[in-house]
């Protein structure tokens, strides 16, 4: 149980001209069931992929059983470390038996063919997954649970000691699913096989594995049981919203679920929200404002503006200025008019110049009208006007009341109150 | 790792009992062979007849009937196995033994020797520009589909150069055949639609080396063709370099294809459709697929050749034809019974 099975030491990896793992080092011991966490694109997969030798890192080294992966031979590889991808997929009519035999080809060397040893763990792995009944139908035929579960005897028929998920099991029914799981839970169990599976499901991964791996932007944002991982104080920053981390009562079984609460309210009892954004940088802000119930306004933007052309699409109501020119009187006043109806005025981190300075009085307006007030931090570094008139107007505003914000996450917080 | 215990005494293959071919096709295949083979010797333009051995006219014609179902059965089999690789390879249907440019580059090579006169100057410089310029073009294919990634390159890349490149060189044939003499002309024509006159017998057994070695490739690749087609991503993962199988396969493959195009001219179809029918007859395990599709491609073009020569003589239709005509609805009936037992999706 001691040995470490799977070790990343300082691992840069990634595909052309973006790399993806950053710096990653951890170690896995063996015998450990672990559950690999994390949004959509943070790495999971380019993860994987490194483990198996399918993408060789830029700095750094893997190590499989102590020996780097890369110096492997592909067959002794093989044996070290199984991966089932997300989905497989043969064009021809193989049956389910001749899929499976294919994890013994790299075993079975070039001139011999299979041997009566083969097949004994051709079999042994079939009936470990419940599969030996499919042997004669056509794997393409069969049904998404069913076809896992062949790819899984394929690949235990490698012999691996760690076999990696990649996401297989996300599509199944729930039947399925806990089927896959029960029987990885025993190979796990009965043959100190090391188990890495990669999920979306948190409530599931807190359930099987003994250890959570949570990854955020190729970097280990939690690492250790899934107590410790599973906290909303860790798992808000990571996925970038508000989620409960609930214990069952009765099982103490921990439950992960997004907030929805907000949602279906009347938006009559939501504030209205007056953007001034530009340059791009209001598009989220409209659509999680209208997400959560928001009544959203904004302006002055330029037409063609990918803001002024989001608004529109989002159907966010919106004073225009023509194109590429300052913001002129008119507009200025309507946008004033807009702006006194909201409760609250939020400031983007659009990038500010001589064109758009404007924008900012009407944010001093706002607050001289007592209203909220919240301006993006950092705003020095996008000032472009003269003698940064934007940077000291923002300064005046935040010493009289203004506040700033730098995530939209507690910003939305803040505001929901 | 699951455990070694090897204590079980009962038989495991029968235990498991995984049907990988249908015994009985396999028979009947078997016995139909030889006999069709047969067949072949005794056609001639007088009908079903064997001549006098005795005579030295029907030792003649018997040694010319025996030569030209040699060539028959070796560039039919070099067309079937190499169709049967591609297909693999690229995970294509549509793939066969041409598809990489290797009828483009050897019609270029034979085109340029026949005009420029090589050929009448020296006989064999004929197959030896068509195979030499199909190797070259593979390379080209290759080299063109691989840059831009690293290793090897992918499927759509190879497919795609490889279109490209055969567009490319039916440019360049039509151009010289436009300004070509009219004895040129014919003479290419000729080659191009491809003959199984016996080519000399030296020419033949280098031939045969070329293709039986290159069949022992493919055939050692068997298994780790049918691990690819579950994709470049999964084979890597089960311990198999599949980007060397990839090179290795297509390089014996084309190898095939060029030896078969240099002696034979370029007779289409058989590389497409053989493949297709002996998967839907035997299943998709190279393992029998590749032998069995030497045996049925090399089968087949001697039995159209037989027909060739016969159906309208003394004039010879071109064997192509007769693989389109003759074989295709054959084929297409066949295939609309039992596509399914082929591919899937």
């Amino acid at each position: 149980m001691e040995n470490a099975a799977l070790t990343f030491d300082r691992v840069k990896a990634g595909y052309k001209g973006r790399i993806v793992l950053d710096d990653l080092s951890f170690q896995i011991r063996e015998g450990e069931f672990i559950s690999l966490i994390g949004p959509n694109g943070c790495g999971k997969s380019t993860l994987l992929k490194t483990a198996a030798a399918l993408l060789k890192p830029v700095e750094g080294s893997v190590c499989l059983f102590g020996k780097n992966v890369r110096s492997m031979r592909p067959v002794s590889r093989a044996r070290h470390i199984g991966v089932v991808p997300q989905k497989v997929e043969s064009p021809m009519a193989y049956t389910a038996g001749q899929i499976v035999m294919n994890g013994r080809t790299a075993a079975s060397g070039l001139l011999r063919g299979l041997r009566e040893a083969d097949y004994v763990v051709i079999e042994r792995s079939m009936i470990y997954t419940d599969v030996l009944y499919l042997k004669d139908r056509y794997f393409m035929e069969l049904s998404g649970g069913e076809q896992q579960r062949v790819i899984l005897a394929m690949v235990l028929a490698q012999e691996p000691r760690i076999i990696m998920l990649d996401e297989s099991i996300s599509h199944l029914d729930i039947n399925h699913r806990y089927e896959v799981l029960r029987i990885l839970k025993r190979i796990n169990r009965e043959q100190q096989m090391t188990v890495v599976l990669v999920s979306h499901d948190l409530s599931l991964s807190a359930e099987v594995a003994d250890r959570l791996i949570l990854m955020d932007n190729g970097r280990i944002a939690g690492d250790g049981t899934p107590e410790e991982v599973l906290r909303p104080d860790i798992l808000d920053g990571v996925y970038n919203c508000e989620l409960r981390v609930q214990n069952d009562p009765l099982t103490g079984a921990i439950h992960v679920s997004g907030i929805f609460e907000g949602f279906n309210d009347s938006p009559g009892k939501h504030k209205t929200v007056h953007v001034v954004a530009g340059g791009g940088t209001g598009i989220e802000l409209y659509r999680r404002f209208a997400l959560y119930g928001f009544r959203v306004t904004t302006g002055v933007l330029n037409k063609m503006d990918s803001d002024a052309e989001a608004a529109q699409a989002l159907g966010v109501d919106a004073v225009l200025e023509k194109p590429f020119s300052a913001v002129g009187d008119e507009p200025y006043r309507k946008a004033a008019e807009m702006a006194g109806k909201a409760e609250v005025l939020v400031v983007s981190d659009a990038p500010f110049g001589p064109g758009n300075l404007i924008n900012l009085r009407l944010a001093e307006e706002a607050l001289a009208a007592g209203k909220e007030v919240w301006i993006a931090g950092g705003i020095a570094e996008r000032d472009y006007t003269d003698g940064k008139q934007a940077a000291k107007a923002a300064e005046k505003l935040i010493a009289e009341g203004a506040r700033t914000w730098t995530n939209l996450r507690d910003l939305m917080k803040n505001l929901k109150g | 790792m699951i455990k070694k215990g090897l204590h079980t005494g009962a038989q495991p293959a029968a235990l498991l009992g995984i049907r990988t071919v249908p015994a009985g096709r396999v028979t009947v295949f078997f016995v139909a062979v030889p006999m069709l083979l047969t067949l072949c010797l005794f056609l001639g333009p007088t009908g079903i007849g064997f001549p006098d051995p005795e005579t030295s006219i029907g030792k003649a014609v018997m040694t010319l009937r025996f030569n030209r179902l040699v060539m028959g059965l070796l560039v039919g089999s070099a067309l079937s196995v190499s169709g049967v690789v591609f297909q693999a390879i690229l995970r294509n249907p549509l793939a066969e033994p041409y598809v990489l440019g290797v009828s483009g580059g050897a019609g270029l090579g034979a085109t340029m020797a026949i005009l420029f006169g090589a050929v009448s100057a020296i006989p064999l410089s004929l197959p030896v520009a068509a195979f030499t310029s199909a190797v070259a073009t593979l390379f080209l294919v290759y080299w063109i589909a691989s840059r831009g990634s690293r290793g090897a390159p992918s499927v759509y890349s190879l497919i795609l150069s490889g279109v490209i490149v055969s567009a490319v060189c039916s440019s360049l044939i039509m151009f010289l055949v436009s300004t070509a003499s009219v004895e040129g002309l014919h003479n290419v024509i000729w080659w191009m639609l491809g003959n199984l006159q016996p080519a000399p017998l030296q020419q033949r057994l280098v031939s045969a080396l070329f293709i039986g070695s290159g069949f022992a490739g493919v055939w050692l690749l068997a298994s780790r063709l049918n691990a690819l087609t579950l994709g470049r991503e999964m084979a890597h993962y089960q311990g198999i370099n599949a980007d060397a199988v990839i090179m290795g396969g297509l390089l014996f493959a084309t190898l095939t294809a060029a030896t078969a195009v240099s002696i034979g001219g370029m007779i289409g179809f058989v590389g497409l459709i053989v493949p297709h029918v002996t998967r839907a007859m035997f299943g998709p395990d190279h393992r029998w697929l590749i032998p069995l599709s030497a045996i049925g491609g090399g089968t087949f073009l001697a039995v159209c050749d037989a027909c060739a020569r016969t159906v309208i003589a003394p004039v010879e239709v071109p064997v192509g034809v007769v693989t389109a005509l003759a074989g295709g609805p054959f084929f297409l009936l066949i295939l609309q019974r039992k596509m399914k037992h082929a591919w899937i999706g």
